[in-house]
């Protein structure tokens, strides 16, 4: 376990304690996904609210990422919040704890692909690209969209990735730009 | 039961079910999932609320196959409704009878899980009350600034990622007091066993579902 | 039993200009019981925290000794038998749910064979007298009793020397006392070395060895002897005062308590309670530690529950919208960077005054404000980089700004100098004088804020009353 040794303590729970803040956040968006599915169920397009959110439960592995920038700590980050979330009693069962691997590790591999040298937004976007690639695969197992018409998944597919690059892209930069400027990240990782 | 093998049955299950397509298969694991979690003492209200969260969804992905699928698109939307209900029933079974600390100590002890991963998402868990909370007041300091901090506000993810970056600094330093020491043996005192029977349950389980999905004829 | 040195201790943070601790050079007797006070934000913290090992000390720059062993020099699993911390803030203290697991977490980290570890736990809280919570989430527990079983850590531990950060800054007086009787008798009976850091002095005159001051020089000074007595009675003195305030019977009321009752986690903190609270006057709330004078704050501004009725201005608080309703009352945080939302000092600034209530605050008036709070020329700081006390004061300003017609203010003056307590007071004055604001303000810190005060309220023993002597 060699990777293991370059993670403190300190990184763990931060990106536990991260993954937990995201979730009960998230928790507040339910309404958007009930409403939205509600409504666009009867015209069999109920995937389009997952879609539309799917991105805001991948900020988590994106974010862990960014912030640790050790190998593994997108998958690692989006596992934990995944754990956490299957405790809490999510809609999802024993599927989050999948979902959440194969989000994490599709994150992971937007940095891999640069070579964990690109915190900027190369990295971000390539990490949105690979994470629709990778969870869109398993959505077409999982949530049997191989059966659907090839223009139903075609717009899937784009809501999906627009999601992706906005809440993992835009609003992960946003959000890295306001930590870059506020000095605390310097701190967090010499102890 | 061993908390990680029932952990690795029941992924190998959800992972097999995602691929497989039928119906009555995914029942049947319902009912055996309503049947182990009977044995042990669940409320019927839990059950129920079982069957009520996630129904929504279910409808969702039925309602999408049944109108935008191709092929048997009946079949389609019943192996996607009670696939959900298959995902749910057998991960109560877990979330419902183990908790955390006991996955913890099975991870540590029998998998060789660093100690500082295990104790440490530990450490994060139990301050779940604390961080809803927290949101609360990260969102109720930005209304008395004037600013409402929706779920799409870097400000709110910014606010809670410092606090996370604090708190995560206090409870580290706080277990290092409490003699934690990173990647140094520790003794244990609650057993975590892993006996042949683990094992034997794991094996039988699989060839179980292996038979459920190639054998039984449920057509 | 355990002597601790510093020798030429010194240590900056990353980005502060001056070292917090200069050449220091002290030697803690074994089994005795010591003071440190100084102010808040002086470096207690980081002494202590140096001492634990939690912070590493850079080369050459003094050293830690435990017996003539630099601390350095002892392997890290063996760091818990010879020393432990107790930390301020008792809610990021615990790894585990329940107080069981946590003292079962620390015994194992310290290698001890399982089967000795139930001995060890029951005695550690028999000793502690909390054999009761044994079983008990830590969640569920009040503030007293979770430094209590920080206490219970330590003792099942068994750590030769045992350092406490401000350990009663949310522990009610009938915990302090039991906690102090406990380290007194640790001290007595197993020969502990004590260090206690606090800036409150009641009560340990006859309790303590040794008062170790942090000198404005940034080192450390041992209080002799005969000037003990003078240290605890000027203090003693600050907290006392002659002002006598009158219960108000008449005005338009603001706040309504109709039956409340809060409680905290398992316990009540307050008793059901009929009160009135006036508009347009400043109302100061004193109590000890841990009554829950806080938590009313934040069940005043729907942050925490509570039962019976509580109305604003005539009208139920739970039936206004969330967002209108923060306008109205705004609390001031005691944790300065709760307020924050932004980067820099001007950034807050301008985003106050985009979103102020009133106008009052013109740009010429904010100038005026930050020269008044030596705050100016500062305007382009990360606010993460200010000291403590210029966030204090910053986080005022802003919240002075937004001019919510009531603004509840949770310890406004913790941890800052006199200078700027009289410049804060003198800003809220005239600022009141031309806003009309309503100001409730708990405090534990009179000097200077006395002549702002129109009425007290005394939150003590579940009951919250108006009371006209303090």
């Amino acid at each position: 376990m060699k990777w293991a040794k370059s993670w403190y303590l300190s990184d763990v729970i931060l990106i536990a304690l991260i993954g937990i803040f995201f979730g009960a956040i998230f928790m507040g968006t339910n309404y958007v996904y009930d409403v939205l599915t509600a409504a666009l169920a009867p015209v069999g397009l109920a995937g389009l609210a997952n879609e539309l959110l799917l991105g805001l439960w991948c900020m988590p592995g994106m974010l862990a990422g960014y912030l640790l920038r050790l190998k593994g700590s997108a998958t690692l980050g989006e596992l934990l919040a995944a754990t956490v979330e299957m405790f809490f009693g999510g809609q999802w069962g024993i599927s989050t704890l999948i979902s959440g691997v194969l989000q994490g590790f599709g994150s992971e591999l937007g940095y891999i692909a640069t070579r964990y040298k690109h915190y900027d937004w190369l990295g971000l976007t390539a990490s949105a690209i690979t994470t629709t690639l990778v969870t869109f695969a398993w959505d077409l197992a999982k949530n049997g969209y191989f059966k659907l018409q090839f223009w139903l998944l075609v717009l899937y597919f784009i809501v999906r990735f627009i999601s992706m690059f906005f809440f993992g892209g835009v609003l992960t930069k946003l959000i890295t730009d306001l930590l870059d400027r506020s000095h605390v990240l310097k701190s967090t990782h010499n102890n | 039961m061993n908390p990680s093998i029932k952990l690795l049955l029941l992924l190998v299950i959800a992972l097999e079910i995602s691929f497989t397509m039928i119906i009555s298969l995914n029942v049947a694991l319902v009912i055996l999932a309503i049947i182990y979690l009977g044995l042990h003492g669940t409320k019927l209200k839990t059950l129920a609320w079982l069957l009520v969260v996630p129904l929504l969804p279910a409808i969702g992905l039925w309602s999408t196959q049944y109108i935008n699928g191709s092929g048997d698109k009946t079949l389609m939307a019943w192996v996607l409704f009670t696939r959900i209900y298959a995902f749910v029933f057998t991960g109560a079974t877990f979330t419902l009878t183990t908790n955390i600390l006991q996955l913890a100590d099975a991870l540590e002890q029998n998998w060789h899980l660093p100690s500082k991963f295990a104790y440490g998402v530990l450490a994060a868990y139990n301050l779940v009350p604390k961080i809803q909370h927290e949101v609360k007041v990260i969102r109720a300091a930005g209304l008395m600034r004037g600013q409402q901090l929706s779920f799409w506000s870097p400000q709110l993810y910014f606010k809670a990622i410092l606090v996370s970056i604090n708190w995560s600094q206090n409870l580290a330093q706080a277990m290092a007091s409490h003699g934690f020491v990173e990647d140094a043996p520790r003794t244990h005192y609650r057993h975590s066993a892993l006996h042949a029977r683990d094992w034997i349950i794991l094996g039988l389980g699989i060839i179980g579902m292996q038979i459920g999905v190639f054998v039984i004829p449920w057509h | 039993m355990a002597t601790i040195t510093l020798h030429n201790l010194t240590f900056s943070y990353p980005e502060a200009v001056a070292p917090i601790l200069d050449q220091v050079n002290l030697t803690f007797a074994s089994g005795q019981f010591t003071l440190l006070t100084g102010p808040s934000g002086t470096g207690k913290s980081t002494l202590l925290k140096l001492m634990t090992g939690l912070l590493s000390l850079p080369a050459n720059q003094g050293s830690i000794s435990f017996n003539q062993t630099d601390l350095t020099a002892i392997v890290p699993t063996d760091r818990a038998a010879q020393v432990a911390l107790m930390f301020q803030n008792p809610n990021q203290q615990f790894a585990m749910d329940t107080v069981e697991n946590e003292l079962i977490f620390a015994l194992e980290n310290r290698q001890l064979p399982p089967q000795q570890i139930p001995q060890r736990l029951t005695a550690a809280l028999d000793f502690v007298g909390i054999s009761h919570l044994r079983h008990r989430h830590l969640n569920h527990l009040s503030g007293g009793e979770k430094q209590k079983v920080a206490l219970a850590v330590i003792v099942a531990m068994d750590s030769d020397v045992i350092l406490l950060d401000e350990p009663f800054a949310s522990v009610d007086p009938t915990a302090r006392a039991s906690l102090l009787r406990r380290l007194v008798r640790l001290r007595d009976e197993a020969g502990k070395t004590i260090i206690l850091a606090d800036h409150d002095l009641t009560d340990y005159e006859p309790l303590i060895d040794n008062v170790v001051r942090i000198t404005a020089e940034h080192t450390l000074a041992i209080v002799p002897q005969v000037q003990q007595p003078a240290l605890f009675q000027a203090f003693n003195q600050r907290v006392s005062t002659h002002t006598t305030w009158p219960t108000p019977t008449s005005g338009t009321p603001l706040f309504q308590l109709k039956q409340v009752t809060l409680q905290q986690a398992q316990h009540q903190l307050l008793e059901p309670t009929d009160l009135t609270i006036y508009q347009h006057q400043t109302t100061l709330i004193t109590g000890p530690n841990g009554s829950g004078k806080s938590t009313l704050f934040e069940a005043l501004v729907r942050l925490q529950t509570y039962s019976g009725q509580l109305t604003y201005l005539g009208k139920d608080i739970q039936k206004l919208k969330r967002k209108a309703y923060a306008r109205q009352v705004a609390l001031l945080f005691q944790d300065a960077e709760t307020q924050f939302l932004n980067i820099t000092v001007a950034e807050e600034l301008a985003q106050c005054q985009k979103y102020a209530y009133g106008d009052y605050f013109t740009p010429a008036h904010i100038d005026a404000a930050l020269q008044q709070l030596n705050l100016a020329g500062h305007q382009d700081q990360v606010i993460y980089t200010l000291s403590e006390g210029q966030k204090k004061k910053l986080q005022i300003l802003l919240m002075l700004i937004m001019q919510s017609p009531v603004l509840l203010l949770d310890e406004p003056l913790k941890g800052l100098d006199l200078a700027s307590i009289n410049a804060l007071v003198q800003l809220l004055k005239t600022t009141l004088a031309a806003t009309q604001q309503t100001l409730i303000i708990i405090s534990h810190q009179l000097t200077g804020l006395t002549p702002l005060i129109d009425c007290h309220l005394r939150f003590d023993q579940h009951q919250l009353q108006y009371q006209e002597a303090f």
